[in-house]
């Protein structure tokens, strides 16, 4: 073990050092101290997951606490795993904290100083949660993440709606901490392991009801984190009422964990249970990701509140993410992580425009902002290009995810899942388009609207102040910018593809684990699927743009040309569904639940 | 007859679990869902205690006992007491939140809270 690998806890415990001293001092501290020292605990984070991340490339690195190594087979301790994936997720969880709090400066209301505290807790969580290599501390920081976040999304309790959207939000996701918890224990009682390597090597290949149970019951409550339908009510409720930095975390990172710990647990865990079935645990994956990119897609175009626009196209992406994993194999897991890390940016980019929209217009309802914004070239110009982004647009990251998914479903034989990242992408660049044109041009007919849109959000920030200071800029400018950078950055993509060769390699991960040793695999690519991704790009832009104009300009047009006017329309069933009352969510749960389980026993039997 | 004992704490995980899932989705008062949550959760204590139940298994304390002397699972107790920590957590922040929302609204009902929906 190096020397660089005894830092190995520090993205953990920098920001919970960091966040006593500010609990601790919050009532001495004015907003201008907080703020820096908040900033400051999550800068240093940063710099540290960056230099375990630039040395994991050369090697991953296992840090056992206590030194209570591994005797023969049998894990004694609890083991940190710094690969580059885990690395990557923990450098990015830091950065896009590190410009959420830049944004929030004495600008957002903190709650009385709770804000940068419980933001620097889920830092924190995170962090542990992607770098752990033990179960029950997964599930650990799972559940401190899910606290962290409910604190933090019921933040602003002056207004009603913040309390409904936590109080569901906490619902659901506590009792998907409590499946995985039962998954966690059935796992424990089948091999008697805690850590997932040795939990795997335990199993090899054991395939019987109580590890299929098992799998259902930690898939299911890891979907719920990931929003997957019919999982994924929560999520438009709670990020409608989370202020701007925090909707940025759990778009960009919380929901995106949730895939990738479903990842992690099969490729180590299950791999060889469901070896024998690749094709049904495929089509079930395959199924289930698909419902999620067409009622997120639907939903995101139907809605009229920016946030919960965002919201839904979200639960869209996450879709587009879980098909890319569905697909199976290094290049597919390698371009669900490639789509991960380019969404990110992209999603926080559009998240901070929406929040400088609701600083500067005062409201975040289409129809109350029509018109508002003319002049405010620079918000309009980021707005665009992040719609673009969704949409899977040439110069984006996205689009080389697009091409790595392209490449995968053919080798694997598979045909219409690209189609349903042109889809994806055109509803929720669509309505992306469709509310910049509405709100920055003032174009077309007015908008329409819906009742969740007229729910007023109060604006995050003092009346007095609505000028858009550089910290306003610099975060969404960033976001977006490294979106469109990352694709003509050279290097990342090499090492994103070997590390996600040894993310599925269930063999290599062993024995890195039990022996330190990093294993030399086959590296994947798919360089000649990219300019088919860039027609398919294109495609979906022009076609986002098409759809955008068809709602606009839906007065010019004949019946039969209006699609977006028809697609915002009531939706009814679908609407109800989201209804609001935690009960119904978790009779969705309970759906989702019995829907995966039977077909993993039936199926995968 | 040991067999059927011995299954005993899984079906009452089981039985717990549904009861609080019943709980939460027939719920027409906050208190009641968080008091329901917390039943749900018990599911979870009674089987990880299950898992680690060993018949004629002493207690866990390593003093003054004969080496190889059969004893439960400490681990899994380990694992329950933190969900215990964990329980307390969470409940007490929804309780808060319910405190609120009958502060400011004054309704106490999950179809009241609702403001936003659609």
């Amino acid at each position: 073990m190096s020397h660089i690998a005894q830092l190995s806890p520090l993205p953990v415990v920098l920001p919970m050092v960091g966040a006593a001293v500010l609990a601790g001092s919050r009532k001495w501290l004015n907003r201008a101290a907080a703020d820096s020292i908040g900033i400051a605990f999550a800068a240093a984070t940063l710099a540290i997951s960056a230099l375990l991340l630039a040395h994991s490339v050369h090697g991953t690195e296992i840090y056992w606490f206590g030194n209570w190594y591994p005797r023969g087979s049998v894990v004694l301790g609890i083991a940190f795993v710094t690969e580059p994936i885990g690395a990557g997720l923990a450098t990015l969880a830091a950065l896009l904290t590190v410009l959420a709090l830049l944004f929030s400066w004495r600008f957002v209301d903190s709650g009385g100083n709770h804000f940068q505290p419980l933001m620097l807790v889920f830092l924190a969580a995170m962090s542990g949660f992607v770098l752990t290599g033990d179960l029950f501390n997964l599930f650990v920081f799972f559940e401190l993440m899910s606290t962290a976040a409910f604190a933090l999304c019921g933040l602003k309790t002056a207004e009603p709606a913040p309390l409904q959207g936590s109080f569901n939000f906490a619902v659901t996701n506590s009792v998907a901490a409590f499946l995985v918890l039962s998954g966690t224990g059935l796992l424990y009682a089948v091999t008697g392991a805690l850590n997932m390597a040795q939990i795997g090597l335990a199993l090899g290949g054991r395939h019987d009801p109580l590890v299929l149970f098992a799998f259902t019951l930690l898939t299911c409550g890891f979907f719920i984190k990931a929003a997957i339908v019919p999982f994924h009510f929560w999520l438009p409720d709670a990020h409608a009422v989370a202020p701007t930095p925090v909707c940025v975390l759990f778009s960009g990172m919380m929901v995106e964990l949730g895939l990738y710990a479903v990842v992690r647990l099969h490729s180590v865990i299950f791999a060889q249970t469901f070896a024998a079935h690749e094709g049904a645990f495929r089509g079930i994956l395959l199924v289930i990701g698909a419902l999620t990119v067409v009622v997120g897609g639907v939903m995101c175009y139907a809605e009229h509140h920016l946030k919960r626009m965002l919201a839904f196209s979200t639960i869209c992406h996450a879709g587009l993410m879980l098909l890319a994993f569905a697909i199976q194999g290094p290049v597919a897991v390698a371009a669900m992580l490639t789509y991960l890390l380019a969404h990110a940016f992209v999603k926080s980019g559009l998240f901070f425009t929406a929040g400088v929209i609701l600083h500067r217009l005062r409201s975040i309802g289409e129809k109350a902002l029509y018109g508002t914004g003319k002049g405010l070239w620079g918000v309009a110009a980021l707005w665009f290009l992040g719609g673009a982004g969704l949409a899977g647009a040439p110069p984006f990251a996205t689009m080389l995810a697009e091409a790595g998914v392209s490449h995968a479903q053919k080798d694997a034989g598979l045909h219409g899942v690209a189609l349903l990242f042109i889809f994806g992408g055109l509803m929720t660049g669509g309505a992306v388009f469709r509310i910049g044109m509405h709100t920055f041009f003032g174009w077309g007919a007015g908008p329409k609207t819906d009742p969740a849109a007229e729910v007023g959000e109060l604006p995050e920030t003092a009346e007095e102040n609505r000028k858009i200071f550089w910290y306003h800029y610099l975060p969404p400018a960033f976001c977006i910018a490294s979106a469109l950078a990352l694709a003509f950055l050279p290097g990342w993509m090499a090492v994103l593809r070997n590390a996600a060769a040894a993310m599925v390699s269930q063999p290599a991960y062993l024995h890195t684990l039990y022996t330190g040793q990093t294993v030399a695999l086959a590296l994947p690519s798919w360089k000649r699927a990219v300019p088919e991704a860039c027609l398919h790009g294109a495609i979906g832009i022009v076609l986002a743009g098409a759809l955008a104009c068809s709602s606009v300009f839906r007065r010019k047009l004949k019946k039969p040309l209006r699609v977006g006017d028809f697609l915002e329309g009531p939706m009814r069933p679908w609407r109800d569904a989201q209804s609001g009352h935690p009960g119904d969510y978790v009779m969705w749960i309970t759906v989702g639940l019995a829907a995966i389980g039977s077909a993993t026993m039936l199926l995968l039997r | 007859m040991q067999h059927v004992l011995n299954c005993t704490p899984y079906f009452v995980a089981a039985w717990l679990f549904f009861c609080g899932l019943y709980g939460l989705v027939t719920s027409r008062h906050l208190v009641h869902s968080v008091i329901s949550l917390a039943i749900l959760q018990s599911s979870t204590y009674m089987l990880l205690l299950g898992i680690g139940y060993r018949v004629g298994g002493a207690a866990p304390v390593f003093v003054g006992i004969a080496p190889g002397q059969l004893t439960v699972d400490p681990i899994v107790q380990a694992l329950m007491l933190t969900d215990i920590v964990v329980e307390a957590v969470v409940v007490a922040l929804l309780l808060a939140m319910v405190v609120k929302a009958h502060e400011k609204s004054g309704c106490v009902s999950p179809t009241d809270l609702r403001t936003m929906r659609g």
